[in-house]
């Protein structure tokens, strides 16, 4: 499995044709396919392309809605 | 645009502009529904799919209702509807409530239907937090629909074996908490 740190994992911000990817609790999550998550961008909130672990904890639905998304990594916090 | 109610709001603390998109992505959310669940109604056919039919009605529009209630306040607050319906679409809060590939699995209708119903509890729930104490008229407006989309997602829970909703369909006119925003 990949290892991101958290200035590689802004790279997949979902523009310019990259990937969008998130990462929660070190697990990173390729959100591209999402239609929620079109140009790297959820509901005038959140943006790809960083950790939203504690932003999914203040969110209106939980973690079980990443598990429809692939894991294509884990993040480092070193 | 209502100048100083929009005012009253920023000087609250809330990020209006980020409130705009929210409420603009939600009408979205309520436009797009009303259109899909027009086809998921419509393929409600046979024994099983007519006892489904009349609550996937009654949800249509009553969504319908709540973008027609969405609209005003979005320009109140400054906001405006995107020119292109396109782009519209494309910016709904909820993925679109697509037919699925057996229109004859009612199961599968049905888990349509309450997965989007959810979509919209998620989305008022956010906005109800985001604005309440804050902004008194957005968070009345979030609050009714909300009422109504959780009675929504009740409904169709119900018929998907989860367990009772608690209450009756509707009897009589459609939108009862957020009518009041339709005058």
């Amino acid at each position: 499995m990949r290892a991101f740190t958290e200035e590689q994992l802004t790279a997949y911000d979902g523009l310019d044709r990259s990937p969008a990817y998130v990462a929660y609790r070190g697990d990173v999550y390729d959100v591209s396919e999402s239609f929620l998550w079109q140009k790297g961008r959820h509901l005038a909130t959140h943006f790809a392309g960083r950790d939203l672990t504690q932003a999914l904890e203040d969110a209106p639905h939980g973690a079980e809605l990443l598990a429809r998304f692939p894991i294509v990594g884990k993040l480092s916090y070193d | 645009m209502a100048k100083v109610a929009r005012e009253m709001v920023e000087r609250a603390g809330v990020d209006v502009d980020q409130l705009l998109e929210l409420l603009i992505s939600n009408a979205a959310a309520e436009l797009t529904t009303f259109y899909y669940y027009t086809i998921l109604r419509v393929n409600l056919i046979g024994l099983q799919g007519e006892g489904i039919k009349e609550i996937a009605e009654t949800a249509r529009i009553e969504d319908r209702n709540h973008f027609e209630a969405l609209v005003p306040r979005i320009y109140e607050l400054g906001g405006k509807l995107p020119e292109d319906m396109k782009v519209f679409h494309d910016m709904s809060a909820c993925p679109p409530a697509s037919l699925p590939a057996d229109p004859t699995d009612v199961k599968a209708m049905l888990k349509v239907l309450v997965e989007a119903e959810r979509c919209a509890v998620r989305g008022y729930t956010h906005i109800c937090n985001l604005t309440a104490g804050k902004d008194h008229r957005t968070y009345d407006l979030a609050l009714a629909i909300l009422h109504e989309e959780v009675e929504h997602e009740s409904w169709f829970s119900e018929f998907l074996g989860e367990g009772p909703s608690g209450h009756f369909l509707r009897r009589g006119e459609t939108s009862p908490f957020a009518g009041k925003f339709m005058r």
